[in-house]
């Protein structure tokens, strides 16, 4: 039961960060709600290891920022993620980065649903800050 | 209440119904019923989803995430989704339909949400209850619907549902249509014809006829090269046309005598006005065609329970609020994927995931009386011209002056260049992207 009080504080602090970040209008998107955006390529959670696409989960924040900046900016080859990459600004970028690096390192199947509740709740208390 | 209802969610149930409805492996896994501590406490909301295809069970898994504590029930009509994605393969046999059979026991097991196998035929909205053919009435807090597409053969004279079962059929929901078609491309005789007619817009995966006749003309140039593909359309142009034009010139000489498809533009006539299924020939604008099989993908509309539940406008579709998904006629009522509008997003799997993610925090923060984030959404439709010969198209969409639109400088095709490895790695990852996002959906 340990790893559940674990999740009940990491939720609680969820809950909380979202109550006091709805007072003003958002400007952006949530790193976690931007980054739920690239599970069709990259896994759910960028939790995908076994294939072309790179497994994002883990990855340290500055390789994934130096990475999109690159495809936007055209200083990287780039198949499509020059295209995706014109639709983030630089603080998105950050934001996603800091969600993706707390993810866990391993498969998505082989993650079970309390491990990966816990993973996003600690990577939206951070507020998108690393 | 329905008995259905309370053997799932009533708090004095007892482990051995726990295992019965969501498996032994859910039960023993988490020890709960929900992931955190509050056992689906009775006072849990219960958000309903219609429809368990790419739309819903997205939805199911990731509002598990949004909030391990809700009662989810998906109702789905079918115990099996065969996905339309890659179905075109099994035309031409690149794929089996049994790899593209997927089912709901992942996110029954692992995501803690009720899946009940019924056809839904009901809603009552001011009771928030829906009810099923087998006679079963649930209640819901928040319902979801995403009931996929529905066609008007009305729109061409001698067109019927029956005749799409039996001659002229459309391919447009994978399963026996898609191998009643590749039976009829097996059977084009040599120096035969099939023709292939695309809807108006907007319709179910936009380049999904296109990509059908590409494959067509791969599958001509090497068992039957004297036959062709005739691209009858109502429109002048369709997506990635660009791309794909290039394509069809550098694979099956397009534009040349010999070439292995022709297309017909809605200014030179290409509309299909009518069809004569014993003869097997169409009428349109530029005269009569005579083919050895014809694939008329018909006008669509949302799906028919989208319509039954009058969640659609005048123009057929479900009107909805870009912030969240939520119905603009029923509130509390969500729709996502093809029946809704969605503005500058074409009607795709990957859109209907996208919208579901986003539909799934607000559908969280609006049970805690959370003000909703920012809405962000994504679209990358992927494409064969070729078995190996991959065109693709993508963006990153935001809600701006009221609606769905490309974000930044997101939104473009593939370009056209000159390098032989773009086409190829693109067909690399529409295979990859294909293998994935099915994981994504439905585990
Ligand atoms: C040939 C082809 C190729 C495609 N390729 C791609 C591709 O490569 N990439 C891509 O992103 N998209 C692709 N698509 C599009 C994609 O299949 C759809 O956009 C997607 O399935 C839409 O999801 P949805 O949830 O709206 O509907 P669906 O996935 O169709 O789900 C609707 C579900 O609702 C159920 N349902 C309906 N009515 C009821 C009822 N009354 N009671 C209970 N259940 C009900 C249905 O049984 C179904 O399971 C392709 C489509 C076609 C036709």
């Amino acid at each position: 039961m340990k790893q559940s009080m674990k999740l009940n504080t990491l939720l609680a602090a969820f809950s909380l960060m979202a109550a006091t970040s709805a007072q003003a209008e958002p400007q952006m998107a949530t790193g976690g709600a931007m980054a739920w955006q690239c599970a069709p390529c990259h896994g759910t959670n960028g939790q995908e290891f076994v294939e072309a696409m790179p497994p994002l989960a883990g990855m340290p924040a500055k390789q994934f920022i130096d990475a999109m900046i690159a495809y936007r900016e055209g200083t990287r080859a780039a198949i499509i993620m020059d295209r995706v990459a014109r639709g983030f600004t630089d603080d998105e970028i950050k934001a996603m980065a800091a969600w993706f690096e707390k993810q866990p390192v391993k498969q998505w199947e082989n993650t079970s649903l309390t491990e990966s509740l816990e993973a996003q709740a600690a990577a939206e208390a951070t507020g998108g800050q690393e | 209440m329905s008995q259905l209802e309370n053997k799932v969610f009533d708090s004095k149930v007892t482990r051995r119904d726990l295992i019965k409805v969501f498996g032994a492996s859910a039960v023993a896994a988490t020890g709960l019923f929900g992931a955190s501590k509050n056992a689906f406490a009775k006072s849990a909301p219960h958000v309903v989803v219609l429809g368990g295809g790419v739309g819903g069970s997205t939805f199911a898994k990731y509002l598990r995430f949004a909030d391990p504590d809700v009662k989810i029930t998906i109702i789905e009509q079918f115990p099996e989704y065969i996905t339309c994605l890659r179905s075109n393969d099994v035309i031409v046999g690149y794929h089996t339909l049994d790899e593209l059979t997927f089912n709901l026991d992942t996110i029954k097991s692992k995501y803690n949400v009720n899946v009940v196998i019924d056809k839904v035929i009901g809603a009552d909205f001011d009771k928030r209850t829906v009810q099923t053919a087998k006679g079963h009435t649930l209640s819901y807090d928040k319902l979801v619907v995403s009931p996929g597409i529905d066609f008007k053969f009305e729109d061409y004279e001698g067109h019927s549902k029956e005749l799409a079962e039996t001659k002229i059929f459309h391919g447009y929901k994978a399963g026996p249509q898609t191998l009643a078609l590749r039976q009829q491309l097996l059977s084009v005789p040599k120096g035969g014809t099939a023709i292939i007619a695309p809807p108006q817009n907007p319709f179910r995966c936009p380049p999904g006829p296109y990509e059908r006749a590409s494959f067509f003309a791969e599958y001509f140039q090497k068992h039957n090269p004297t036959a062709k593909v005739i691209v009858l359309d109502p429109k002048d142009r369709f997506t990635k046309d660009g791309p794909f034009k290039k394509a069809w010139e550098r694979l099956y000489g397009y534009k040349t005598d010999n070439s292995l498809i022709e297309w017909v533009s809605g200014s030179e006539g290409g509309r299909v006005l009518s069809v004569d299924g014993d003869n097997l020939s169409v009428e349109t604008m530029a005269g009569t065609f005579k083919a050895d099989m014809i694939n008329i993908i018909p006008n669509q509309r949302a799906g028919k329970l989208a319509q039954k539940l009058g969640l659609t406008d005048a123009s057929g579709w479900c009107p909805i609020k870009r912030e969240s998904m939520e119905s603009q006629i029923q509130p509390g009522v969500y729709v996502l994927g093809d029946s809704s509008i969605a503005d500058a997003m074409p009607k795709s799997g990957y859109s209907a995931n996208s919208q579901a993610k986003v539909c799934a925090r607000a559908v969280a923060d609006t049970l805690r009386g959370n003000e909703l984030g920012k809405a962000i959404y994504s679209n990358v439709c992927y494409s064969l011209a070729g078995e190996n010969y991959g065109v693709s198209i993508a963006a990153i969409y935001e809600v701006r002056d009221g609606l769905i639109q490309p974000k930044g400088k997101s939104a473009g095709v593939s370009p056209i260049t000159d390098k032989p490895a773009q086409p190829i790695l693109e067909a690399v990852y529409q295979k990859n992207w294909q293998r994935e996002f099915v994981k994504d959906v439905f585990s």
